[in-house]
Order: C-alpha cells, then sequence, then structure tokens
C-alpha cells in the first residue's frame, strides 16, 4: 500500500472514533427519545418511577410506574453555573492579560505567565478537593451571610442561604477554572498587537491606560470573544468540581443564586451507576440522552470558539 | 482600519499651551488610568491568591498525610496506602499513551503533510468536534459499549482505549502545529532527493517537529493523569494491584482517592485523599513544567 | 542523539515501564480477586471484615467500596460486582427479569434520624413518620411548626427554615426511610412511596449528598438541617455531637435507636421472613421497638463465571454469617448492628449455597 493511504487509514481512528460516539450515543438513546418526547427539556421531573411496583405500559413501552425523565433543572443549573463563572472569569482575564502584557516587565513576566499557565493544568477533581475543604465552609459560614445582608435588594440574591453547597460556589470554583485559559490567550494576542498602534496612540497624546483600553484591547475583540466561547465550552462540560460543590439539587429550579444546583455532567456521574436499577432499561438511556444533549451544546459552543478564533487566524494572516 | 481615540482636547484646536481646564482634564486621565490599573492588578492578585491557596492546601495538607506506607501498601478499605492507586494511575496514563501516541501522530503527520486533502480537513474538523465532548460523555460510551455490552468489566482495555480517545485530538493538533514549524525547503530538499513519502515524513518532518510532539504528548499524558469522570465508569476500583489481566480487572487510580475518601468521616481516609491529591498535583505541575521548558529550549 | 539511538531509548522506555508493570502485580496464579461495592451503610463492616477475612485467608482479595445501594444492585445484576451490598432487597420487577439474583440476609442494621440545631443537640427532639413526611414534602417548612411542637411539647425549638438533606445515589437507606414514611403516611404512599431511588419532593433548600459520609458532611457543614444516617455511623455522628430524634414507633412510643430497641424489633419481625430473604422489617411491633431496621444484604448473582470466585464467594459469606466470624460481637458491635438469628442464618445458609460457578453442576 502507498504510505498515504496506509497513514490516511492510521488517522482516520480519530474521526472514527468520535462518529462513532456520537453514532452510539444517538441510537442508545433513540428509545428513550420517544418515549420522552420534547418534554424532556421542558420538564423538570427526573423520576425512574416506584422501582418496587408493578411495570406498566405507556407509549408502547413497559416502564415502572410514575417513571418520567425532564432535565429542564439540569439544562438551567449547567447554564446559570457557566453564565456565573464568565461573569467572574471574564474580567478578571482580560485585568490579568492587560496587566501581564503591559504593566510586569519582560523577564518576571515569563515568569508569571508561567505560573497563571500552570493553573490550567491542576485536574478538576483537586479543584472540587479545594472548593470542598476551603471554599464551602468560608462561603456558608462569611461570605453568604455578608452578600445576603448586604444586597437584600437585589432579588436573586436574597436568604435563604442554606450552606456553602450551591450555584455560586459552583460558579466560583469554574471560574478559577476557566481564567487561566481567557488570561493566557488574551495575554498572547495584547503581545501580538503591532506597536505601531500604541506609538500612534501615544503619539496622539493618550496616557498608557488609554492606550491599552481603547486601543489595544478593541483590537483584540475577536479574540476575546473567541476565548471567552471556547471557555464557556470548557465550562459546560465540567464534571468533578461541579459535583463536589454544587449540592446536587434534584427536580427543582434555583431560587436564589446561593441554592443547590445540579449540572447534566454531573448528574450524569451521580445516577450512572445506579441507573441499572431500572429493569425498563429506561433510566440508563435517558442518561444517554442527557449526555447527548450534554455534547450537542458543549459542540456547538466549540465549534463557534474554533470558528471565531480562525477568522481572526486568517485575518491577521 | 482601526479608530484610534485620540485623547484631543478641542481647546488645542487652534492653539495651545496649558491652561487650568486642560491640566484637570490630564489630571483626571492619569487618576482614570491608575484606577485602571490597580483594577488590573488586582484582578492578577486575586487569582495568584487563589492559585496560590489552592497549590497550599494540596501541598501542606499533602505532604503532611504523607507517610512510607502510602508508597508500600495497597488500599485497606478507608485506610491503608496508594501503592495500588499509583500504579493505576501510571498504567492507564501509559497504556492510553501507547494507544494515542501512534493514532495521535499518524493523524497529525496526515493533517500537516496533505492538508489541501479533503480527509486533511474532515479530520481536523472532527479533531476539533472530540475536543468539544465532555469527559463525562467519553465516560459514558466506555461504560455502556465495553464493560456492559461487550461483557469486559471494570478493566485496564475499557480505561486506556477510553482516555486514548480523549487524548488523540491534542496530541494530533500539537504535531500538526509543531509539523507546520518545520520549514518547507526541508521536506522539498528530499523529495528531490528521491525520498518516497514514508522517509519525508518520518526521517525528516518528524525528527525536525520531535520537541513540538513530544511536548504535545507530555501534556496529553498529564491530561490522562488527571481525569476522573470516565475513569470511575471503565477502570472502576480495586483496593489491590493490577493483576495483570486486560478484562474483567478493576484497577485502582489516584483521582478516586481524591473524590471519594475526601468525604469520609475517618482521618485516614482524608489523608489519603490529600495524599493522593499531592501525588497528582505534582505529577501534573511537573509534567507541564518539564513540557513548557522542551518547548522553549528548541 | 542520531536517530536510531533514539529508537532504541524509546524502545527501551516502553519496554522498562511494561516490565515494571508486570512485576509490581505479585499475583499467585491462585490468588481471586472479588469486588464488593454498595451500600455506604455496610460498607464500615465489610472494612472490618475484609481485613480480618484475608488475614485467615491470603489468597482472597476483596476491594470494597461504598457507592450506595443502587450501584450495588446493579452492578450484582450486571455481574461487574460479586458481591452488591444492599440495604435493599430487590424489587418483584426485577426479580422476575432476573430470577438467578440472591438475596443474602448478612446482619440486622437500622438507621437514625439526626439533625442539627445549635442547643438542642443533645435533647433528643421526638419525631413522627407523618411529621418526617411533611418535612421532606416541604409542607412543615419551619422547626416551630404546630406539628413538630406538638410533639416535644417542652422544647424551645427555633423559628428557622428546616434544611432538608437526602441522598442522590441509589440508597439502601433512602429505601428503608421512604418506607418508614410511607407505612406511616399514606399521603406519601400515595405520591411517592418507597425505592432506592425516588423522585424527592422539591422542599426549598432541599440538599443531596452522596453516601452516608456525604450525610453527615452535609449535616454537619448546614445548620437547622435533618438527614437520615445509617447506624454504622453513629459513632461519627457523636463525635460530631449532632443530634438524634426519638422515632415514634408502630406502637407510638418514641425510641432511640440501640442495641435493645433494635433486638427487641428483629424478634418480633423475624418469623415473617421469606425462603427468599425479601422482607421489610420496618414498623417491627412492641413499645421497644425501634421503627427502621432491616437486613443488610449480600445481592449475588446465583450462577458466577467461574468456579473459583464461586466458590471463594460461598466461603467468605458463610464465614460472614457464621456467630464466630462475620456475625461476632468484636465486629457488629462496632457499627452497631446485630447478629442474625438462628433461623434467618440457617436462610441465609441455603441461600449460599445455591451459588454456582460456570461449569459446575446444578445443585439442589
Amino acid at each position: 500500500m502507498r504510505f498515504r493511504t496506509w497513514l490516511a487509514l492510521v488517522a482516520g481512528v480519530l474521526p472514527a472514533s468520535i462518529v462513532a460516539i456520537l453514532a452510539f450515543l444517538a441510537s442508545y438513546s433513540w428509545p428513550a427519545i420517544r418515549f420522552n418526547g420534547w418534554g424532556f427539556v421542558t420538564r423538570n421531573t427526573w423520576s425512574l418511577g416506584n422501582l418496587y411496583a408493578e411495570p406498566i405500559t405507556r407509549g408502547g413501552v413497559q416502564v415502572m410506574p410514575g417513571a418520567h425523565y425532564g432535565i429542564l433543572f439540569l439544562i438551567v443549573g449547567t447554564l446559570l453555573s457557566t453564565l456565573i463563572a464568565l461573569i467572574i472569569a471574564v474580567p478578571v482575564g482580560i485585568g490579568t492579560a492587560v496587566f501581564l502584557a503591559e504593566a510586569v516587565p519582560g523577564r518576571l513576566r515569563l515568569w508569571v505567565s508561567f505560573c497563571v499557565e500552570l493553573l490550567a493544568a491542576v485536574p478538576s477533581v483537586v479543584f472540587g478537593l479545594w472548593g470542598f475543604a476551603v471554599l464551602i465552609p468560608l462561603l456558608g459560614h462569611y461570605v453568604f451571610p455578608a452578600f445576603a445582608g448586604a444586597l437584600w435588594f437585589v432579588p436573586f440574591f436574597q436568604p435563604p442561604y442554606g450552606s456553602g453547597y450551591g450555584l455560586l460556589t459552583a460558579g466560583l470554583v469554574l471560574s478559577l477554572m476557566i481564567v487561566p485559559l481567557i488570561a493566557a490567550t488574551l495575554r498572547d494576542a495584547i503581545v501580538a498587537e503591532p506597536m505601531v498602534v500604541r506609538e500612534s496612540a501615544a503619539a496622539l497624546g493618550a496616557t498608557k491606560f488609554e492606550t491599552v483600553w481603547r486601543v489595544v484591547l478593541p483590537g483584540v475583540r475577536a479574540v476575546l470573544i473567541g476565548v471567552t466561547i471556547l471557555a464557556t465550552g470548557r465550562a459546560l462540560g465540567e464534571t468533578m468540581a461541579v459535583l463536589m460543590v454544587s449540592g446536587n439539587a434534584l427536580n427543582y429550579l434555583p431560587p436564589n443564586i446561593y441554592s443547590p444546583i445540579s449540572t447534566m455532567a454531573a448528574f450524569i456521574v451521580s445516577q450512572l451507576d445506579s441507573a441499572l436499577q431500572d429493569p425498563s432499561g429506561l433510566a440508563v438511556r435517558s442518561l444517554a440522552e442527557v449526555a447527548l444533549v450534554l455534547s450537542v451544546i458543549s459542540i456547538a459552543v466549540n465549534s463557534a470558539a474554533r470558528f471565531v478564533l480562525y477568522k481572526t487566524r486568517t485575518a491577521r494572516a | 482600519m482601526q479608530r484610534v481615540v485620540a485623547a484631543r482636547d478641542p481647546s488645542t484646536i487652534g492653539g495651545s499651551g496649558w491652561n487650568p481646564a486642560r491640566l484637570a482634564r490630564l489630571r483626571r486621565r492619569r487618576a482614570r488610568g491608575i484606577i485602571g490599573w490597580g483594577l488590573c492588578g488586582l484582578a492578577l492578585g486575586l487569582l495568584s491568591v487563589a492559585m496560590l491557596w489552592i497549590l497550599l492546601l494540596v501541598f501542606w495538607r499533602g505532604i503532611t498525610a504523607l507517610r512510607p506506607e502510602i508508597f508500600t501498601h495497597v488500599t485497606q478499605g478507608t485506610g491503608g496506602g496508594l501503592l495500588n492507586a499509583i500504579e493505576g494511575t501510571l498504567l492507564i496514563g501509559v497504556g492510553s499513551m501507547l494507544l494515542a501516541i501512534p493514532l495521535g501522530v499518524g493523524a497529525g503527520l496526515y493533517i500537516a503533510l496533505f492538508s489541501y486533502t479533503w480527509w486533511a480537513k474532515t479530520i481536523r474538523f472532527l479533531s476539533d468536534v472530540l475536543v468539544g465532548v465532555p469527559s463525562i460523555v467519553l465516560g459514558y460510551f466506555g461504560y455502556i459499549t465495553m464493560v456492559e455490552l461487550a461483557g469486559w468489566g471494570f478493566s485496564l482495555a475499557a480505561a486506556a482505549i477510553t482516555i486514548g480517545i480523549l487524548c488523540l485530538p491534542y496530541i494530533c493538533r500539537s504535531t500538526e502545529l509543531a509539523l507546520l514549524q518545520v520549514p518547507n525547503a526541508l521536506k522539498e530538499a528530499a523529495y528531490a532527493l528521491g525520498a518516497g513519502d514514508g522517509r519525508v515524513a518520518f526521517q525528516i518532518a518528524l525528527p525536525a517537529a520531535l520537541p513540538g510532539v513530544l511536548t504535545g504528548i507530555l501534556l496529553a499524558f498529564a491530561i490522562s493523569i488527571g481525569e476522573t469522570a470516565p475513569l470511575i465508569y471503565t477502570a472502576g476500583w480495586s483496593d489491590y494491584l493490577w493483576t495483570g489481566k486486560f478484562t474483567h480487572a478493576p484497577l485502582g487510580y489516584l483521582t478516586y482517592a481524591i473524590w471519594a475518601f475526601i468525604n469520609e468521616p475517618f482521618a485516614s481516609a482524608n489523608a489519603l485523599a490529600y495524599a493522593a491529591a499531592f501525588l497528582v498535583t505534582f505529577m501534573v505541575l511537573l509534567i507541564s513544567i518539564a513540557a513548557r521548558t522542551a518547548m522553549s529550549r528548541r | 542523539m542520531s536517530i536510531n539511538r533514539r529508537r532504541f531509548v524509546a524502545v527501551g522506555i516502553i519496554a522498562a515501564g511494561l516490565g515494571l508493570a508486570g512485576a509490581a502485580a505479585p499475583a499467585r496464579a491462585d490468588d481471586v480477586t472479588l469486588l464488593e461495592t454498595g451500600s455506604s451503610l455496610l460498607y464500615p463492616l465489610f472494612n472490618l471484615w475484609v481485613p480480618a477475612y484475608s488475614q485467615a485467608h491470603p489468597g482472597v482479595k476483596i476491594t470494597t467500596q461504598s457507592t450506595g445501594s443502587g450501584t450495588g444492585i446493579s452492578e450484582a445484576v450486571s455481574g461487574l460486582a460479586q458481591i452488591g451490598a444492599s440495604d435493599a432487597y430487590l424489587a418483584d420487577a426485577m426479580m422476575k427479569q432476573h430470577p438467578d439474583m440472591l438475596n443474602i440476609p448478612l446482619a440486622i442494621s437500622s438507621q437514625m434520624v439526626n439533625y442539627n440545631l445549635p442547643g438542642l443537640n443533645g435533647d433528643h427532639l421526638k419525631l413522627s413518620g407523618p411529621v418526617l413526611a411533611g418535612i421532606y414534602q416541604g409542607k412543615i417548612k419551619t422547626w416551630n411548626d404546630a406539628a413538630i411542637a406538638k410533639l416535644n411539647p417542652s422544647v424551645k425549638l427555633p423559628d428557622h427554615p428546616i434544611i432538608t438533606i437526602h441522598r442522590t445515589d441509589g440508597s439502601g437507606d433512602t429505601f428503608i426511610f421512604t418506607q418508614y414514611l410511607s407505612f406511616s403516611t399514606p399521603d406519601w404512599m400515595n405520591d411517592i412511596a418507597y425505592g432506592t431511588t425516588i423522585s424527592w419532593p422539591a422542599a426549598p433548600g432541599a440538599i443531596g449528598a452522596t453516601g452516608n459520609q456525604g450525610m453527615i458532611s452535609a449535616l454537619k457543614g448546614n445548620e437547622y438541617s435533618i438527614a437520615y444516617i445509617g447506624i454504622s455511623f453513629k459513632k461519627a455522628i457523636e463525635d460530631e455531637k449532632l443530634g438524634e430524634a426519638a422515632l415514634e414507633n408502630k406502637a407510638g412510643k418514641f425510641v432511640l435507636s440501640s442495641a435493645r430497641t433494635v433486638q427487641a424489633a428483629a424478634a418480633s419481625k423475624i418469623t415473617d421472613t421469606p425462603k427468599d430473604g425479601r422482607v421489610s422489617l420496618i414498623f417491627a411491633p412492641g413499645d421497644d421497638s425501634y421503627p427502621i431496621i432491616n437486613y443488610e444484604y449480600a445481592i449475588v448473582k446465583s450462577r458466577q463465571s467461574n468456579a473459583a470466585a464461586a466458590s471463594t464467594l460461598k466461603a467468605f459469606l458463610s464465614w460472614a454469617i457464621a456467630p464466630d466470624g462475620g456475625n461476632q460481637a468484636s465486629f457488629l458491635d462496632q457499627v452497631s448492628f446485630v447478629a442474625l438469628p438462628e433461623q434467618v442464618r440457617q436462610l441465609s445458609a441455603t441461600l449460599i449455597n445455591q451459588i454456582q460457578g460456570s461449569g459446575d453442576e446444578a445443585r439442589q
């Protein structure tokens, strides 16, 4: 065989695996998709039904009475926690990137950037460990009461603030995980901005900060958008850290920012190994449907990000 | 053409000079600048504080929990050591790399050498799609197909394949990027001297791109060590060393110890969790540092 | 380094790695590895049993895991684990689908209802099934609600919302707790009934925890919260100075969990135990009987995939139920369990005898 053909086959394992995974998810969850219908994403009830009663037939399938699968609370939990993570991470990321690129002198910049990037390598479960051991007691006993007291007039921030397990904690931990990505990418982009632009601004009398804020940053806007979308994709799929700090809400939407939530990824982890208790098999397949929904959202977000970033790369070249 | 916002003061049109209004405006702008830099510094400060806090927690509680027993004994319920977990983590890491390196480097080679073909474009597109898939989805896939349907049970095979698939796009991408740095002249010269595709790939292009490829492999290895969710459903957990079987034999791994034992109300279990966290974080940081110094040295 | 030398080094490293991995596996030809997974209630007891058994039987390697009874059942049914520890017996629908599953009682355990109320943790509040059902349904919202106050007239209850903590994983503790609620409150039975995984009503601020261990963490971290926790964690609860409620039993009396009350309940219920071991021990009659007690089951597939695993399983389980083996006081006292009565022990022994490896001739 020609080398090229042989290499093409070896290289083909990668695309084959992703196609296999998506095809498998779609086909394995098909009975659940048919059974659950559109209510899957609009209903708030995830119930395996009464496992200790006699199975009944509904929708042509044998299920346990009361079995309903709806994941609205998971979708809301995932989106809200990611939103909070972005609200915290984007400003911090921009600030860090700007400071690193402009205010930190040469050699020091290398070391500090290096340290910031190291944070990106820390495994998710270690973030969860820190969140569980440190953040939850701190937030539950000191910060949440302070917030609830200071922000009593803002609807979403009112008490009750229960414990440290919840939406805000999950959002904070997630933001910590995505800030290095935003900061590093943005810093590279800022450093890559041509000096000419900065010099022109300085010649016109701009202060250093004004140069950065009004000239350089707008120039890297596309990169910022791209990396924000990329960070969103990362936060959507985060599993272990969220599992350990989010409080695992079931079948209700968070009434305020301190309330426990559940995300799709964390839900799959916590429910999968006991899903086989359901003799009808629908619980496992509904989890496949959750995985499919999560994958579709994640892939869409990720592709959008790469599209935006790809355009900036070609525009620059 | 970008619109440069200049700090042009209309009062200077038709003449300049340091009138008091202009001075006041300048002072305001400078003040805003100081506040701005302050906020940016604050951002970096917050990030640094959080980062140091995490690393200090892990290293402080981890080091105090390290005893020789961790490295010599296997886990016994909620106590004992972590030898089985360390061995399992390394086995899964090496196993997944043995699968992902040839396939990933091959894919990267193909994309870089034959980037004009539709196949290369498809591979690149699908590689990006694979990066977007959350790791738990891969774990679900591995669990249903390999552990349940194929009947392998919790096993090294299922774990290595799942993590291997996870790492494929990273190795592919870094190989491609490294190969793109190799000057075309080098490859053209080889072709001109009569080398075939295979020789150009393996004896000219790849060796020249080796530092970048190795960096990618090291970073993928770090990712494979730090994974938890897919392993919960493919490797299971075992309190003992590897039996040598690739199927029907669960494996221990460090990240499980972190997740499962931190919740236990027993001090011995919590100590194991912190020790495992320390070991994993230390290994991952070491590999990341090695990867980056390798990349910068070229 | 030349290209060829690099290749040799690479191959050498890989070979060394594989060699190390192989050498590190000290497997002897006759080592049998078993996986026990499931109930977090039974987990502390298995962690006492396994080291003791392994010391006497060096070739047997049993891994213990605390994943919840739901997982124990699932993995035992699918063959991923040899022993599925569960506080819940299999449902009729499951037994019909998998008739080769055995529910082997190993010991008798019980469950506490714990709470975290500043200042009141030593006072053993009185709670009943209907009141607990109301709390978990979100109908009884604050601690000083009339229903709770009626049961505890002399206690100054705080005016604070109740934070309910429940299990998110498939849990035998959920099973027995919801049986307690179902059998006492028709309202709960009609809406929700009982099970290892149920659709918890949306009570405000309800927290989901994983495992009994997670329940304790959540209870400890949240004041004004309430949780149901297995008896084997009684010492952990006492160490954290958390409160235990006195529960209303069938005779209308309020009892705390103790060896005496659990024994009393067991004595009055064991005659109800059928041959397949599947029975609920909730609401045993008697003034002194503790209402929430249950058999701890080993859910085992009677047809094991290999003969060595089958015979090791039988030997281990037989040791576990023996009064001079796993059922001796020195083990059970540490987790506050009660030993199997003799007639139930015989029943378990009969069930254990049904375990066979493929290739064995069918017995009985």
